[in-house]
């Protein structure tokens, strides 16, 4: 057990640190939107490697550059690349961005679909790879902050590539990824909201005076903290479990999250140029992905305590009159 | 970075389970696991558990082994904790011994008190009781009213204690007491619980027996070599003495052992089918997963000597929500757990009904962080 970074992992984040410092700018023209996609920061991140670092490093590092990144406000796509893409095809050498998809409603706006290159989707017993044809999405605006698009015409699944019995490996990374995106933007919210609550005053002495405040913000903090090593020992354990434990954990706390982020921000947190709901409406955007809370909470629940046993057939011999006899 | 266990932790682990198996008696969870362990049942069986353990150098591992250890790391110390945790603490009140009051005595201690208190800690055999709170000073400690006079070799000390548990079967009691007329001039003393002057009452209350105890000091006359380190120096002596309890109980291991029971008992039921009952306790098991990874990363800190920081009151923090969802659980679906149905679970409850209150309440540690972790102003 060993909760500290070791040196190549430090080197790691500070040389990730330099590079969102210098070129994570949030152009003036973005500061008004609801999300803002940076293509100049993905090529930056894909050409000094950070999104092979999966591969070359582990999922562990991947993770770990994963939710650095997700403090900024600008997006980059360096979950899936970095995180997903090299558990589910470690021969091949696809890059991103990728979008994730479940089969179950390919008809729906999808995160990532206007920047992604190929998708990979939740086919449940398996998992398929599909290439994009940017011209093939309709982009749709949404308040949340990820670029969503919707296919203009169904895809062809048949002309996917599928890769046999990986559904619940790809659910298993996806949350993993989605763990990591949650927990850097949960980071960067608080960090801007303690900022602000610093700064504001209210009946002449600052927000973040007032013990209500300090303690629900302490309480997100703690949520967020739990999660970075949730997060973090689900990609170094590479287990399903630890997967489902961690999604269980964030998706759980959407809802607290964001109605005291927004409330210690008052009227300011609802306004667009107050760059929180570049973090907060991430969250919102993740809490239903990869089956959302249910799903991962029933999961844990079968990791830890066995599944459901199958109704019995009305041919099978009763347990009832097996003991009797 | 990395998050197993090795292989030595995990041998130990089995190690510290076997003696579990082979000192606890056959009726352990029937008989004793529900009376808590502030139970006189428990207290008077932990004297024969830990010298049993100690026995097998299981009592005080991580002591030195000038006084009876073997100096072994934080985190064997930790999972001796966790496992005994999870089997109900038969360590009873001596897990204090081990834990605080002997470490506190070979810092603070006089030559003649480490003499005679430290072999008699690692032995097993000792009750202690800890005089801490008081009816107007819980939370507040230093405005704790308990007086120590000093009469040339002796103090008389006058006052009462409240909120002692174990103090029936007491020993001995680690006294604070005040000395002096500055919020601070409070004083450590060791005093037998069989001085003349000292008596003890218990009252009734919602969690279990042997908790709720007040002790009463009517002029008892002590020895000034009772007392531990400097006159006036009790201030800085709690404070090491409670940095050593800065991880608190692991409560997901408790936690999920209940958890556990519950699952069991709604399969037996035939209820665990229900997802609504399936997804809750996965939500549950989550936080205390979550409780579990802020609590190692405090003793990793220990470990590695790092300087301490809020992340022990975040800790308690994540483990308390655990806690509390929990009990909701166990009256939701598993309700005859209080009502005579299901005593472990019962006992679960109970033991933590005061959880957000022990050890330092829970709006001292959200204080605590606001204003040390996330710089929060005061005013």
């Amino acid at each position: 057990m060993d909760y500290q970074l070791d040196d190549n992992q430090r080197v790691l984040l500070s040389a990730l640190q330099t590079i969102l410092a210098d070129h994570a700018d949030l152009p003036q023209a973005a500061r008004l939107t609801y999300a803002h996609y940076h293509a100049g920061l993905q090529t930056l991140l894909a050409e000094n490697g950070f999104l092979h670092v999966g591969r070359d490093l582990g999922p562990l590092e991947a993770a770990l550059v994963t939710i650095e990144a997700a403090t900024i406000p600008s997006y980059v796509e360096v979950a899936g690349s970095a995180l997903i893409l090299p558990q589910l095809l470690p021969q091949d050498d696809l890059t991103g961005p990728i979008a994730l998809l479940n089969k179950a409603d390919l008809s729906k706006p999808h995160r990532n679909l206007p920047i992604a290159g190929f998708a990979l989707v939740d086919m449940d017993e398996d998992a398929a790879v599909l290439a994009i044809d940017p011209a093939a999405i309709e982009p749709v605006e949404t308040i949340l902050a990820y670029p969503y698009g919707r296919f203009r015409e169904m895809p062809d699944l048949s002309r996917a590539r599928i890769l046999p019995g990986a559904g619940p490996l790809l659910r298993q990374w996806w949350r993993v990824a989605l763990c990591a995106e949650f927990a850097g933007a949960v980071r960067a919210a608080v960090a801007f909201t303690v900022d602000y609550v610093k700064q504001r005053k209210v009946l002449g002495k600052p927000v973040g005076a007032y013990q209500v405040v300090q303690h629900r913000l302490v309480q997100c903090h703690q949520i967020g903290q739990a999660l970075h090593y949730l997060t973090l020992r689900a990609a170094w354990s590479g287990t399903a479990r630890d997967a489902s434990l961690a999604a269980t954990y964030a998706q759980h706390h959407v809802q607290k999250l964001l109605f005291d982020l927004h409330q210690f921000n008052g009227a300011m947190g609802v306004t667009t140029e107050h760059l929180l709901h570049f973090w907060t409406y991430r969250l919102r955007a993740l809490q239903a992905e990869a089956g959302g809370v249910s799903a991962a909470a029933l999961d844990v629940a079968t990791h830890l305590w066995g599944a459901v046993p199958e109704p019995r057939t009305a041919d099978a011999p009763s347990p009832v009159k097996h003991i009797a006899a | 970075m990395e998050f197993g266990w090795t292989e030595q932790q995990v041998a130990y682990r089995n190690e510290v389970r076997q003696a579990l198996a082979d000192l606890l008696p056959a009726d352990w969870y029937e008989t004793y696991v529900p009376e808590s362990y502030a139970s006189d049942l428990q207290v008077d069986f932990s004297r024969d558990f830990c010298a049993g353990l100690a026995a097998r150098g299981l009592l005080v591992p991580h002591w030195p082994v000038q006084y009876g250890g073997n100096g072994s790391d934080d985190w064997l110390h930790f999972i001796l904790g966790e496992e005994m945790k999870a089997a109900g603490e038969p360590r009873g009140p001596q897990y204090m011994n081990i834990n605080w009051i002997g470490p506190t005595l070979m810092r603070f201690g006089s030559e003649a008190q480490r003499g005679q208190h430290l072999a008699g800690i690692a032995s097993g055999k000792v009750i202690w009781c800890q005089g801490f709170s008081e009816p107007n000073a819980g939370t507040d400690l230093a405005a704790l009213r308990t007086k120590a006079e000093r009469q040339g070799d002796h103090y008389i000390i006058n006052g009462s204690k409240i909120w002692t548990s174990y103090a029936r079967k007491a020993d001995w009691c680690f006294l604070l007491a005040r000395t002096g007329t500055e919020r601070k001039d409070i004083s450590v003393f060791l005093i037998p619980m069989a001085t003349p002057g000292v008596s003890v009452t218990s009252f009734p209350g919602l969690i279990k027996d042997g908790h709720l105890n007040e002790v009463f000091f009517t002029d008892v006359t002590i020895p000034a070599t009772a007392r531990v380190g400097k006159e006036g120096q009790g201030w800085e002596i709690i404070t090491y003495a409670l940095s050593y309890e800065r991880v608190g109980v692991p409560r997901y291991h408790t936690g999920l052992k209940a958890l556990e029971l519950a699952i069991a008992r709604l399969k037996a039921e035939g209820r665990y089918a229900d997802p609504i009952i399936r997804a809750r306790a996965g939500v549950i098991a989550a936080k205390f997963e979550a409780a579990r990874v802020l609590t190692y990363l405090v003793v990793d800190q220990r470990v590695k000597k790092l300087p301490a920081t809020t992340d022990a009151n975040l800790a308690r923090v994540c483990a308390l929500d655990a806690v509390n969802e929990l009990m909701d659980f166990l009256t939701e679906f598993v309700p005859d757990s209080l009502r005579g149905g299901a005593t472990l679970l019962e006992d679960y409850y109970r033991i933590n009904i005061p959880a957000g209150i022990t050890g330092g309440t829970n709006e001292i540690q959200l204080d605590l962080i606001a204003r040390n972790g996330l710089g929060l102003p005061t005013r």
